[in-house]
């Protein structure tokens, strides 16, 4: 990296995490779910929902530990692999597995019909309710473990059609990048205006420019506002991380966990993705701010680029459909729209990895130009501190 | 060190510079004379690579301005204020001085601040300053690197006697250096004092050009103040 697009990215990072509205703003995110949080965990103290089953519910239990006594109702002889086959034939709409190794393992196993994109079925801890009540007839040592509840429940769910339906658990990480770009550019979209728009305001451009070129400030400032949006970030995501981490075993968390599908070829892709669509989002934002000469002229421009960019989600059912359409086709890799509609494609599992990588492909092309744009629009238009169009859109005399 | 051939600047339709032709020799203080939108700050702009002129060639030492890889090194002291408003004093000198490569910056920008009389404003944002101690900096941060050229576009504009005379000194010093000087101004005084040759500009050519002593010749040794009313008919084209 050339040494002055260091001391640019420098002086732009250190300036920002001097002031103390960068930490407010940064800081207000993680406190308000903090709140909420533990507003929500104070109000769900003591309303626990119990789940009901009595005799004529259909469930089946496999029991190869032998935790349970005989005489509990649900019991069926076989293996796994029939009970499995009882809920997809509808026999059952439970089936709980109790492995030989409970004792040492701790893990159970729970199976469903999938009722739609839900992270955890609160009937898994009917299984828990039985396990319970049995042991609480009993006084052999398994009922020690049976009775403290210290045991997992991995859900999993089954489609109508019996195979797996874990729509959500492949969704959660990809969507999980996407909400990261929309922080971005939620966080950041502004400061990128700003940063350009403060050097023609106070027309510093004139004095920097003596001393280093258009093509080094601007790179300079978009790093620097990149490593800042992502600073921005991870002390959002951070300590919602840790807050997972601490509930591990809160059933909801548990389940959220063992629903997650860890694809690592969709993972790096999505942050291939999500750093792609910042930097086009940068580009766009600096090119724009490069063009005009006040924050209230950059706001009529940067305005159908976000309505733009948040277009996908109007034909999100659009983008559930297994064929796309041609409006999806279009969304997909129409650079402005491109960010989040690929999001939706991969977290919905409809598009291919050589499609995601040609969407992804036009969005770095397009930041690329973007940035291109940014530095010779600067360049051009640094200290014109008027408003300056470009020549198509001019009117004629 | 500075040439300039047939130079041509047109905005918008609107012809700025005509054609405008002048060298600035190595170690020479140069005044660029002309009544407010004459063309004198856009010649410097184009100059230093701010604005691609419309003909002609601008050269320093013999090559189109490059900040970062020109051989000849520039402090451009623009009229207008451009510093970072938010930013501390001491911030906006030590940020400059990083882009320039400037060692013992802080030592040089503390001892440069006591000189100006601003030492007790090293930590105050450059909003709260007055356009004049803004202009003080400006200077700093302009002259810090030594620079083999400098231009200074109206550089003591506003400054009452006091000040004028002390910014005068230190840029009398810059020039005992060895820094050549491209000088505009409206303080006829200032150019008779410190140019030895100047450029008088109208209409987007050049009226007189040459030493003081015979641009003053050629107009019936008049002092420069005369000249400039003659040349502008006594009216300034705002």
């Amino acid at each position: 990296m050339s040494s002055y697009i260091f001391k640019v990215t420098k002086f732009e990072i250190m300036r920002q995490l001097k002031k103390p509205a960068f930490w407010a703003a940064t800081l207000l995110i993680p406190i308000m779910i903090g709140a909420i949080y533990l507003i929500s965990f104070i109000s769900s103290n003591g309303n626990v929902k119990e789940p009901e089953y009595d005799n004529n519910t259909k469930i089946a239990i496999l029991d190869e530990s032998g935790v349970l006594s005989s005489d509990v109702p649900f019991l069926i002889e076989g293996s796994k692999e029939d009970g499995i086959g009882k809920v997809k034939n509808g026999e059952a709409t439970y089936f709980f597995y109790i492995p030989a190794d409970f004792a040492d393992s701790k893990k159970t196993e729970f199976y469903h019909i999938s009722e739609g994109l839900e992270i955890f079925n609160n009937d898994a801890s009917i299984l828990k309710s039985i396990l319970l009540k049995d042991a609480s007839t009993r006084t052999d040592a398994k009922d020690v473990l049976a009775l403290s509840g210290n045991y997992e429940i991995t859900d999993h769910k089954l489609s109508k059609d019996g195979s797996d339906a874990n729509a959500l658990g492949r969704a959660i990480i990809p969507f999980f990048i996407g909400i990261m770009f929309f922080m971005f550019v939620t966080l950041c979209g502004n400061r990128f205006l700003f940063t350009v728009i403060e050097e023609k305001e106070n027309r510093i451009s004139e004095m920097i420019l003596t001393a280093i070129s258009s093509k080094h400030l601007i790179i300079g400032k978009i790093i620097a506002l990149l490593t800042l949006g992502l600073i921005q970030i991870a002390a959002i995501v951070i300590p919602v991380l840790l807050l997972i981490f601490a509930n591990r075993d809160n059933e909801f968390v548990s389940g959220l966990l063992n629903i997650i599908v860890v694809d690592p070829v969709s993972i790096t892709l999505s942050l291939l993705l999500f750093i792609a669509s910042s930097v086009f989002y940068a580009g766009v934002c600096t090119f724009v701010g490069s063009l005009v000469s006040t924050a209230r002229d950059a706001s009529s421009f940067i305005g159908p680029a976000i309505i733009a960019m948040v277009l996908p989600l109007y034909f999100m059912s659009s983008f559930m459909a297994t064929e796309p359409t041609f409006i999806v086709q279009f969304l997909t890799y129409f650079p402005f729209t491109a960010p989040i509609a690929l999001v939706l494609r991969n977290g919905f599992g409809t598009i291919t990895t050589p499609e995601f990588c040609l969407g992804i492909g036009v969005v770095v092309i397009s930041s690329i130009v973007a940035i291109y744009f940014a530095i010779r629009s600067f360049q051009k238009n640094s200290i014109n501190f008027g408003l300056a169009l470009p020549k198509f859109l001019r009117s004629k005399k | 060190m500075v040439e300039i051939n047939h130079f041509k600047m047109t905005f918008n339709d609107k012809t700025v510079i005509k054609d405008l032709s002048f060298t600035v020799e190595k170690g020479e203080i140069f005044g660029l004379l002309g009544s407010n939108g004459s063309g004198k700050t856009t010649t410097i702009r184009a100059l230093l690579g701010l604005y691609e002129a419309t003909g002609g060639e601008l050269l320093v030492d013999g090559e189109k301005y490059n900040p970062e890889n020109s051989r000849v090194t520039i402090g451009y002291l623009p009229e207008e204020r451009g510093l970072y408003r938010k930013e501390t004093v001491i911030d906006n000198m030590l940020y400059f001085a990083m882009l320039k490569g400037v060692k013992n910056s802080l030592e040089w920008s503390r001892k440069y601040l006591k000189r100006v009389g601003l030492a007790d404003k090293e930590t105050t944002k450059i909003e709260k300053l007055s356009g004049g101690q803004q202009q003080k900096v400006q200077l700093g941060i302009t002259i810090m690197n030594e620079p083999k050229l400098l231009i200074l576009d109206e550089p003591t504009k506003g400054f009452d006697p006091v000040n004028r005379r002390l910014l005068m000194n230190i840029i009398e010093e810059m020039h005992e250096k060895g820094s050549s000087i491209i000088m505009v101004t409206h303080y006829m005084d200032e150019v008779e004092r410190f140019c030895n040759r100047a450029l008088l500009l109208k209409d987007g050519v050049a009226r007189a050009y040459g030493k003081i002593k015979d641009i003053r010749n050629t107009f019936g040794g008049k002092s420069l103040d005369q000249i400039f009313i003659d040349v502008y008919g006594g009216v300034e084209n705002e």
